[in-house]
């Protein structure tokens, strides 16, 4: 009988409690953090890292590392729990802390000043000083070329933060925390931007560090790596830590299965699907960002009639960059995407809406709603220059004020009045307001990207059922999400896509296990060219 | 009539009232580019120089020195520049309103206080300012062009010395790489530590200082005295030349220079019998067609370049 | 109206109120400070306006252009674009209206209605220039819209200097208007451009919050970005605000030279421009305010004029209590500490009700 899941964590952790105390550079108990909006980003974790060891931070997003790892550089606070740096007991209440304890951090999104040189980047905040007043580049570059010779981390000292390759840019990163005497260094998702060539570059660089004593936390989802380099690995779900284990001991199975997984399975109830034919036709997108990273390849998948395509994966791997090439002006390197017949590529929104496209942003505050008008403002946004909405010159109040009215009561929208201001709801009222637009404007295509993530669970179920009641009255909908339970449970067929590339489809999501989602999503396997063709309907 | 001004235009006289023209211009812009820098748009330039005038004018009367008076009119500056970071920083309000404030403290506020201080309304005449000390170079005057550079006030010299300056603030300091830090990546100066804020304010307090340089100028040199319409919207020409220099000391210069030119020119013209009120509309008609010009063409340059790369990924070269 | 809506409100009132309290604060200073005669000087800056009806009616009169160029500088405001050449529209507007009143003649009303039509045309044309440079080459729109002004304040004055000026008079003016065009006054002292000006507010109002234009340009003042999502064309509502901000300054423009004068006589930017930015900010750019925030400024205006001529304290002084109310009115952080006190009570009280109530409910 196969060990359950807490079974397993239950072996793991004992092992450890058996290991003689090893000099752990740090330590993390019973860490406790809530969001303000109500979310348990981490609960009760356990977290500790020898010295001198390459230590993987593993969870899909949403799991808590990131979390995890901003307490401990001090971004943010935790509620209870205790943090041990080389055994003395802190509490960092900013990363200035942290960093003078020998923690540095290199964060996804570069922190560097663009038009400055890799050598005044480095030395921002601590410029070494000529005569007391200018600064002494000369030192800040032999500064520079000093720590870049003793970890091998190659960089120009003069070149310019804009003028250089991400790969290179994040050795600055590393090299900016060494400087300011880091011994334990954080790195976030650090592969996520990076070519394979820089990766292994990286990967080879890490290890030199590791030998000079160093310590190293990598947060990452992607397993081969972790097998490549990492001594042990912490893996995180849904807040909770799924406990520390041996990477030589675990194989990347074991490790899906910890890291992709639902506790409690949410399921929707649905009519079969009976799609039809494709409303949507995406062939061969191909799409290289302006870093050089190829983020789409080759891909091509429709979406039918009548049913909800979802597209899973771990961010990062294509999604957003899929998302933006179908409504926005961004256009990919090669390709093409058509609504029912009709090309869509670099359309203007006011265009792809009349032509049936509706659209729910992951981003709501800033593309799907305007805070500071009313709720009837946000409803008719996208109609408000129809005929039936205007009388002449003037608009038609009674028209829109009956519109506003409906949707409110149809979407269940809580609120005092139509004239209320958006931003006074929550966050899952917000959602339904976006909903209802989008929903109520008679697509024919429906792109819903992260729609129920950070909202409550009655507004969650209902914007659901709305989707799946759409979808059944013949609506292409095409979900976007990072929410297992959503992508599984209310998709009728869904796509996996990692590294930019489309690694199975599904047409039937009824008998898919987690545990075989979580291999094609963390990239153990691909199904054949001919499985994958099969997502092309006409 | 075309070769009497072009005769006039390459004469030593013209490209010293060129430089003449043109410093005030050149402290406001290089005022605008230093808060531009540090990520605070100072547009109250023009209030700050009519501020700093009237404030010249009278600490030189009651100290008589002129010395004295270009030293006041810096320190109002200061403090202006230091009054707007506190109202942005601390209360909120918006940088750009904040600078439409201290313009419409600069029209009639200085009015004001010129009434206060002197019993008069419009001008200044009545009490004794004092005037920058011209400075003649023995043998530099002698020769024609470069003529031009001697018989400057001393400020004119300081206006383009201060190009320098600012170029080693920026380039050569610490506070420098500080400022275009935290202009540039307000999250990369967050993560080393810095304080935006007070970088902010040192950076809105020299911008204070070197507009208030431009307004002594204006009321200690150029004319004798402080009158209510002396600025004449040249700190919002400022705005232009910077927004054309793109923050750069030297390219900042260069388009002061521009606009300088562009103004000496209106006032050789008067004598022509071209209408002078026309002419005066040269000045900011350039301005306008220059700055929609620099805009187009960066505008199309991030175009380009944007192509570029994305065409050198399909050729295959390694990236 | 939902308690934090209110709260709001109540909030909004009272950070006025002490923006305006500080100001006025900050003039008393002054005055004691320079006057002979403070609390005389005081006395008319602040009370005299109200002393007669003649006063009265005077502040109605400067009320006139404000109250245009408030409307002006609010529907630009609303869409963000800080477009500051309202100022050189109303020269503008002013002038070209002269010019139809001199040389056009026409029948009474339709010479007013015909040469306030041209001022609005041309204003409305020559607002395209900054905002069309703005869409089209991304040149900053507060920057050539302040160029504008001065381009326009020198044309104007070539055209009124040598094409234009009746030589017969001494100082720089016109020719004289006709009688036709001249809009007459309702009493001795007050024009029916006030009607005029006030039939605009409610035309703006309803044009802002009753038309898909005015909410176009409202929901891109709002959120840009979202506004294109929804399918909005940013670009053209940009400069759609723009023209119109020219074409009600224009017209401002138009009426007050038509209502006040015999000729043209304006030579440098008048001013009005300007206080058309802080109505805006006082009215919050709501056009139903913006007759309550020109009435409060005229009010100032006219109590600084009688306090300059028959006290020692320069009008000027009115710039000085703009520029201050400028700068706490847009306080967002202003008495911050204070609304935390009063969301805390509010707060506080709404808990002690629903206990009241569950108290009740229990014994019932």
């Amino acid at each position: 009988m196969e060990r359950s899941v807490w079974g397993q964590k239950a072996l793991y952790q004992e092992k450890i409690m058996q290991t003689p105390e090893a000099a752990n550079a740090v330590e993390m108990r019973g860490i406790t953090m809530i969001y303000p909006n109500g979310i348990t980003a981490n609960q009760n974790v356990d977290f500790s890292v020898r010295t001198g060891e390459i230590h993987a931070l593993m969870g899909e997003n949403g799991a808590g590392k990131s979390t995890l790892m901003k307490i401990l550089f001090g971004l943010e606070q935790a509620e209870e729990g205790e943090i041990f740096v080389n055994g003395e007991k802190v509490r960092f209440t900013s990363p200035h802390a942290a960093i003078a304890k020998g923690i540095g951090m290199v964060h996804q999104h570069f922190m560097l000043v663009p038009s400055l040189t890799v050598a005044e980047n480095m030395v921002l905040g601590i410029e070494p000083k000529k005569a007391g007043l200018f600064i002494d580049y000369a030192k800040a570059v032999s500064l520079t070329k000093e720590y870049s010779e003793k970890y091998n981390l190659v960089v120009d000292p003069h070149a310019k933060i804009a003028d250089i390759p991400v790969g290179v840019k994040q050795k600055v990163e590393i090299l900016k925390a060494l400087v300011r005497g880091a011994k334990i260094l954080i790195l976030d998702e650090p592969t996520a931007v990076l070519t394979t060539q820089e990766t292994e570059e990286l990967f080879k660089q890490l290890l030199l560090l590791k030998d000079q004593g160093f310590t190293i936390i990598f947060i990452s989802h992607k397993l081969k790596e972790i097998k490549q380099i990492t001594d042990r690995i912490t893996i995180m779900r849904g807040g909770k830590s799924m406990g520390v284990h041996e990477t030589a001991g675990i194989t990347e199975q074991e490790i899906s299965r910890l890291m992709v997984g639902r506790d409690v399975i949410l399921s929707v109830k649905k009519d079969a699907a009976q799609p039809t034919h494709a409303v949507l036709k995406v062939r061969d997108l191909n799409y290289t960002n302006e870093w050089g990273k190829q983020m789409l390849k080759n891909v091509s998948f429709s979406v039918r009639r009548g049913e909800i395509l979802g597209i899973a994966g771990v961010e990062g791997n294509g999604q957003s960059e899929l998302v933006e090439m179908l409504f926005t002006f961004e256009q990919p390197n090669s390709g093409q995407v058509q609504l029912n017949d009709t090309d869509i590529l670099g359309k203007g929104q006011d265009e792809l809406r009349k032509l049936g496209i509706s659209y729910i942003p992951e981003d709501r505050m800033v593309y799907g709603a305007a805070a500071a008008a009313t709720i009837e403002e946000n409803l008719i946004s996208d109609r408000f220059t129809q005929k039936k909405f205007n009388k002449g010159p003037l608009f038609n109040t009674i028209a829109i004020q009956q519109e506003s009215d409906r949707l409110i009561k149809e979407y269940q929208v809580l609120a005092h009045s139509r004239k209320q201001r958006v931003q006074m709801l929550s966050g899952g009222n917000i959602q339904k307001v976006v909903v209802a637009r989008e929903f109520s404007a008679s697509p024919q295509l429906i792109i819903a990207d992260q729609p129920t993530r950070g909202i409550d669970v009655g507004a969650t179920e209902f914007i659901r059922k709305k989707m799946v009641e759409l979808s059944r009255g013949g609506i292409g909908v095409l979900l976007v999400s990072a929410d297992l339970n959503e992508i599984m449970e209310l998709s009728d067929s869904l796509i996996v896509m990692y590294n930019g590339e489309i690694v199975a489809y599904f047409e039937d999501t009824s008998s898919l296990a987690d545990f075989e989602m979580g291999e094609y999503m963390l990239g153990l396997k691909k199904q054949s060219e001919e499985e994958i063709r099969g997502a092309m309907h006409e | 009539m075309l070769q009497q001004i072009l005769s006039s235009v390459f004469s030593t006289d013209f490209l010293a009232s060129v430089f003449r023209i043109t410093a005030p211009i050149l402290f406001a812009a290089l005022a605008s580019a230093v808060s531009e820098r540090a990520g605070v748009a100072n547009i109250g330039l023009e209030g700050i120089m009519m501020i700093s005038a009237l404030s010249g004018v009278l600490f030189s009367a009651w100290s008589q020195s002129a010395f004295v008076g270009v030293l006041g009119a810096a320190l109002m500056g200061a403090l202006i520049g230091l009054m707007m970071g506190f109202f942005y920083l601390k209360l909120g309000t918006d940088i750009i309103l904040a600078g439409i404030a201290v313009n419409m403290l600069g029209g009639g506020g200085t009015i004001f206080f010129l009434y206060l201080f002197t019993g008069e309304k419009g001008n200044s005449a009545s009490i004794p300012s004092k005037m920058l000390p011209t400075v003649d170079i023995p043998i530099l005057k002698n020769i024609p062009v470069l003529g031009a550079l001697s018989g400057q006030s001393i400020l004119t010299y300081v206006a383009f010395l201060c190009v320098i300056l600012v170029f080693i603030l920026f380039y050569k300091t610490p506070l420098g790489l500080k400022i275009r830090a935290v202009g540039e990546n307000r999250n990369a100066a967050d993560s080393v530590g810095l304080s935006v804020n007070r970088v902010s304010y040192i950076a809105l307090a020299i911008s204070g200082i070197l507009a208030g340089l431009g307004g002594a100028y204006m009321s200690m040199y150029y004319s004798m005295g402080f009158n209510a319409n002396m600025v004449a919207g040249r700190g919002f020409i400022a705005l232009a030349a910077q927004a054309m220099g793109r923050g750069e000391p030297l390219g900042t210069m260069l388009s002061s220079m521009l606009f300088g030119a562009a103004d000496a020119l209106r006032n050789n013209m008067e004598g022509t019998g071209l209408p002078s009120q026309l002419v005066s509309t040269i000045p900011y008609v350039i301005t306008i067609i220059g700055l929609s010009l620099y805009t187009a063409s960066t505008m199309n340059k991030a175009k380009r370049a944007r192509k570029n790369r994305a065409l050198r990924e399909k050729k295959g070269d390694a990236v | 109206m939902n308690n934090e809506k209110r709260l709001d409100l109540k909030f909004g009132i009272i950070r006025g109120a002490a923006a305006i309290l500080v100001s006025i604060g900050v003039a008393a200073v002054l005055i004691f400070i320079m006057s002979d005669t403070p609390f005389e000087a005081l006395r008319y800056m602040l009370i005299s306006p109200l002393s007669s009806s003649r006063q009265i009616f005077g502040i109605f009169e400067r009320m006139i252009p404000l109250m245009f160029t408030g409307l002006a500088v609010c529907v630009m405001f609303s869409a963000n674009q800080f477009n500051l050449a309202a100022e050189g529209c109303v020269l503008l507007g002013g002038f070209m209206s002269a010019l139809c009143a001199i040389y056009i003649p026409m029948p009474p009303v339709i010479h007013v209605i015909f040469s306030t039509l041209i001022a609005i045309i041309v204003c409305g044309a020559v607002m395209m220039v900054p905002a069309v440079l703005q869409t089209k080459l991304g040149a900053n729109v507060m920057v050539s819209s302040l160029m504008l002004n001065y381009v326009i304040q020198y044309t104007v004055q070539y055209f009124l200097v040598n094409k234009f000026a009746d030589k017969s008079q001494g100082a720089t003016m016109s020719l004289p208007f006709l009688e036709t065009a001249m809009i007459p006054k309702m009493n001795y002292q007050t024009s029916w451009g006030f009607v005029i000006g006030l039939v605009m507010v409610l035309l703006v109002s309803i044009f802002m919050y009753r038309t898909r234009w005015g909410y176009s340009i409202r929901m891109v003042g709002i959120n840009q970005k979202f506004s294109g999502y929804s399918g909005m064309k940013v670009g053209g509502i940009v400069v759609l605000c723009q023209v119109i901000g020219g074409m009600l300054s224009g017209m401002g423009g138009s009426v007050e030279i038509l209502g006040y004068y015999d000729r043209f006589k304006w030579r440098l930017l008048p001013g009005y421009g300007w206080n058309g930015v802080t109505i805006a900010i006082l009215a919050k750019n709501n056009p139903i305010l913006v007759p309550f925030a020109a009435f409060f400024l005229a009010y100032l205006s006219k109590g600084c004029v009688n306090m300059s001529i028959y006290t020692d304290v320069p009008s000027e002084m009115l710039e000085v209590i703009q520029a201050v109310i400028f700068l706490f009115f847009a306080a967002e952080n202003f008495l911050a500490k204070y609304r935390q006190k009063m969301v805390v009570k509010q707060a506080k009280s709404e808990l002690k009700h629903t206990d009241a109530k569950a108290a009740r409910e229990v014994a019932k």
